[in-house]
């Protein structure tokens, strides 16, 4: 069941009043998200530093402005990648059956055998914990791409089978259409509808997965924020009674997520 | 009483053994496909052949050749998974980097917290997904919908690791955790099939006829949902685990999920391979019994 129209609309408008406003962290933050004030440490909220700063001296509105920039562009890019490797392997197995078909499944059906936070765990125990803060949230994203793609191949290949023993395909290929056509022509413009869907069911698991890695110090790595390394504040009960806006990033992700559940699209949309 | 239509007949019998072995060889492949997953990772996994004991003043130059020829023997990596599965066969997962102790000792200890953990989570999260799902059908109105879709769009919302933090302010037990993240996807799946199963036509036609709402429900919804109910007890065991990792390590619960953390956290290869293939091991196990049990219900019914 499809949110309302109205409720899909207030949900993409906040998407989008958040996006804007992590898009331009470098001109409304006021300062660095790295740069320390030390004679101001875990600082209750004021003119200077609204929503007051962190136990090393940095300011918090800055860090939640970067860190939701952080979140919400990689899990995107990363929900893009996962759905581009299960639209090809998807594909692939749909349309060519057979052998092809049965070894994607099997494998498909296998990675998603494993729990995927255990195999996090240990694909990201193979990575150094002392890299660039910017590489660690690239991997870690990376990561979360190359394991989260067998749930939406599943949906992928369902949808490439019943295109592949349709009849419009049936009059395609008897017209003479070479394959290229028909694929450019008649598949990808009925798969779209599925792997649009898919992008947006996996951006809120990626930034969620990213949240509960970087909690555990195995996502992003300091100074760089993003949401998951931020709720580490909450961790810290006194923090938080000394400054309730230690909260701030967990509303936002609550929000963001939310709002994702509402706004995926059904298929009329792509009609 | 007349005897299940599975064992009537040979036939029949013949089909649930076949699917039985499909099930056992299904999880053999995922053990050793997981099994050699495991072993690529820490053959090729920084560190690997650099041995601290060698730096040790009391060894002799023997003995360290004695450790190097060690390493030599696995530097291929069929070697290392050969000589890696027959360790395994007997009992031996090798030795744990950071804790300098025998990985089948450190899991012996810990797998019966986590089983607690995870089996009271499973039963605590199904029995209030089960029964809030059927209210909502005997409910059947907006205001429970509205409610049931915001709870659980809440729940999904919270990272697990915010929900563990929770039960530490609020010292709840871990198992409640477990089940605070299990419970809103077991709730939208179960709800969603009985919202299927009461729609089917052979129940509207059971109600048109005047029958009872728990007969209908006990005879025919339950029937029609069995299978996928099967099938969704192996995903919830899965499910879980997995949020155990987070749980037992923010909650400082002594567990197999607080052991794969501290294993990832100090890079301990070995142990977060052995744990991520016990783990594998539970839930394929788990699942694929759920999946033949709800196979065997679906011909049964």
């Amino acid at each position: 069941m499809s949110a309302p129209k109205s409720l899909r609309l207030i949900s993409a408008f906040l998407l989008c009043v958040i996006f804007l406003l992590a898009l331009g962290a470098n001109f409304i933050a006021p300062y660095s998200y790295a740069k320390q004030f030390r004679d101001a440490p875990a600082a209750a909220p004021s003119a200077a530093h609204l929503f007051g700063t962190d136990a090393l001296g940095r300011d918090e509105f800055s860090r939640l402005l970067y860190g939701t920039r952080v979140s919400l562009l990689l899990a995107p890019a990363a929900a893009l990648l996962s759905t581009l490797i299960a639209g090809i392997l998807g594909g692939l197995a749909g349309f060519l059956g057979g052998w092809w078909e049965r070894a994607i499944l099997a494998s498909a059906d296998l990675l998603m055998a494993l729990p995927l936070l255990f195999v996090l765990l240990a694909l990201r125990a193979t990575l150094p914990l002392d890299v660039a803060p910017l590489i660690s949230a690239m991997a870690t994203f990376l990561i979360l791409s190359l394991l989260g793609w067998p749930s939406s191949l599943r949906v992928i290949w369902a949808a490439a089978r019943n295109i592949r023993e349709s009849d419009f395909l049936l009059l395609a290929r008897s017209s003479g259409s070479s394959p290229l056509r028909i694929i450019a022509r008649q598949i990808l413009p009925n798969l779209r509808p599925v792997l649009a869907a898919q992008f947006w069911v996996n951006i809120p698991v990626f930034i969620l997965a990213e949240a509960t890695l970087s909690m555990l110090g195995l996502g992003v790595m300091e100074p760089l924020p993003s949401w998951g390394n931020l709720l580490r504040g909450l961790e810290n009960p006194s923090a938080f009674h000394a400054n309730p806006w230690t909260i701030a990033p967990l509303i936002l992700l609550i929000l963001v997520v939310f709002c994702f559940q509402f706004i995926l699209p059904s298929r009329e949309d792509f009609a | 009483m007349t005897g299940s239509p599975i064992l009537s007949d040979g036939g029949a019998v013949k089909r649930a053994l076949r699917l039985f072995l499909c099930k056992a060889v299904w999880l053999v492949a995922v053990i050793l496909v997981g099994g050699l997953f495991g072993a690529t990772l820490v053959r090729y996994g920084p560190g690997y052949g650099v041995d601290e004991r060698e730096l040790d003043p009391r060894l002799s130059q023997a003995s360290v050749e004695a450790l190097r020829g060690q390493h030599h023997q696995n530097a291929s990596l069929l070697s290392y998974y050969g000589h890696y599965l027959k360790s395994a066969v007997h009992g031996d997962f090798g030795t744990s980097e950071s804790t300098q102790r025998p990985i089948s000792e450190l899991i012996h200890q810990r797998l019966p917290v986590t089983a607690r953990a995870v089996l009271l989570g499973m039963l605590s999260a199904w029995s209030l997904a089960l029964f809030l799902a059927m209210l909502g059908q005997f409910l059947r109105g907006w205001i429970f919908e509205v409610c049931s879709t915001l709870l659980t769009g809440f729940l999904l919302a919270l990272p697990s690791t915010v929900i563990a933090l929770l039960f530490v302010y609020f010292r709840a037990p871990v198992f409640l955790a477990v089940a605070c993240v299990t419970f809103p996807k077991l709730f939208r799946f179960i709800h969603n099939l009985l919202v299927e199963a009461y729609e089917q036509p052979h129940v509207l036609a059971a109600r048109a006829r005047g029958i009872g709402p728990v007969r209908i429900f006990l005879r025919h919804v339950l029937a029609f949902a069995a299978p996928a109910l099967f099938a969704l007890v192996g995903v919830s065991l899965s499910l879980a685990f997995g949020a155990a990792i987070p749980i037992e390590a923010l909650t400082d619960s002594p567990g197999i999920g607080q052991l794969a953390w501290f294993a990832a956290i100090n890079r301990d290869l070995p142990l977060v391979v052995n744990l991520t293939l016990l783990v594998t091991l539970v839930t394929v196990a788990g699942n694929s019994l759920a999946d033949y049990s709800g196979q065997l219900a679906a011909r049964a019914s």
